[in-house]
């Protein structure tokens, strides 16, 4: 399986699709992320591996000028 | 996908330019593309010292980065706003303004970088949410007083120390959730003020947002690209905001319409500049009067905004 680990959230989803298909089954707008694993960034057209963990960044956040 | 310019595998892919790139080459573009838009834009000139406005979070510690990266004399403000992000009187706090302030602290050091620090309850006796409460502003959330001091101190700490620009992070997405904000009121005003440059006036310092034409993404993108360590979390007081709300739907927009943030705030621009869409009367600077207190412009009879919520404060504080 896949783990995709958006802030305390986590989803799973079966290896063979696109980033983007996970983000897509997991509800999450693909705008509002950016995806890493082992800390580099990956494009939504990464066909994902089983035991990958994808971990998520926010883009959205508060508190600026 | 691969990277357009030397074809290795690509980082960042932005959709709304048809554009993807690898981590290197994506390092240097954003600064390129800062550089274009300071000069589009008339913002300032490397002869100008400008102050940066830092929150510690990714869009103006990106910003300052960007700035010194591009040989221009950029200094730091922080203001510290002391919000904790307490969930109950007696809860836990994240201490929001404290990891902030450590981690703009942290940035200026590591880049030998001058960083000024104010800190509102020195300045005015009491952190933002405690002004917010006395001063019953804001609907029982302190955003309206923070946004006001912020807006106060900024101008006056950049004049006060010289400084030719105030440099702000706001970042496409900030600058089109505002934007939608005020079509969806129809607020003439506030439309015919934004804009990416708002100039110099009698007491009033210029204001220029760099970062206006990149996607808040396209800033997370650089911070991580670039190893910039910020403050992830949100603040407290965000959690629920209108503006948050519309960049949630302008994200939604934009993923089955890429490129559509962008155009609604360029072709809001353009429209602006060529006075297609509204008819701009200059009558907000030519009412202009400087405040009986602390001598900066406001539109108010004797006192400004700022220096009429601290009075209540004040008043309400001593008795």
């Amino acid at each position: 399986m896949v783990k995709i680990i958006l802030r305390d959230k986590e989803y799973q989803v079966k290896p063979g699709m696109t980033l983007l298909s996970a983000l897509h089954k997991s509800e999450i707008v693909p705008e509002s992320v950016i995806a890493t694993r082992d800390g580099e960034m990956i494009l939504e057209d990464e066909i994902l591996q089983d035991g990958d963990v994808i971990k998520l960044i926010a883009v959205i956040s508060g508190g600026k000028f | 996908m691969k990277c357009r310019k030397c074809g290795e595998k690509a980082s960042v892919h932005m959709r709304q330019h048809k554009l993807a790139l690898c981590k290197e080459h994506y390092l240097e573009w954003v600064p390129e593309q800062t550089e274009r838009f300071i000069k589009k834009y008339q913002m300032f000139t490397p002869a100008e010292k400008i102050l940066v406005a830092v929150s510690g979070g990714k869009d103006s510690l990106g910003l300052w980065d960007i700035l010194v990266r591009l040989g221009y004399q950029a200094d730091g403000l922080y203001l510290g706003l002391g919000i904790d992000g307490r969930r109950s009187p007696n809860g836990e706090g994240i201490g929001y303004s404290r990891e902030s302030q450590h981690l703009s602290e942290k940035f200026a050091a590591q880049h030998n970088l001058k960083l000024h620090v104010v800190d509102i309850e020195k300045e005015y006796g009491q952190p933002i949410p405690v002004l917010a409460e006395i001063s019953h502003r804001g609907h029982g959330k302190p955003c309206a007083v923070c946004g006001l001091t912020k807006r106060h101190e900024m101008n006056r700490i950049a004049r006060d120390l010289g400084y030719a620009v105030l440099a702000t992070g706001h970042n496409l997405d900030d600058e089109a959730a505002v934007l939608f904000g005020n079509t969806l009121n129809w607020s003439s005003e506030y439309l015919l003020r934004q804009g990416p440059v708002l100039t110099e006036a009698d007491g009033l310092a210029r204001k220029v947002k760099p970062l206006c034409r990149f996607y808040e993404r396209e800033m997370t993108a650089y911070c991580v690209a670039r190893g910039i360590e910020y403050i992830y979390e949100e603040c407290p007081f965000a959690e629920g905001s209108k503006s948050i709300y519309y960049k949630e739907l302008l994200n939604q927009l934009e993923t089955t319409r890429p490129g559509a943030k962008l155009t609604f705030y360029l072709r809001f621009l353009e429209a602006r500049k060529s006075g297609e869409l509204f008819i701009e009367k200059d009558v907000e600077r030519a009412h202009l009067h400087p405040c009986e207190k602390c001598g900066q412009p406001t539109s108010a009879t004797g006192l400004c905004s700022f220096c009429r919520t601290m009075e209540k404060v004040n008043s309400v504080s001593a008795s």
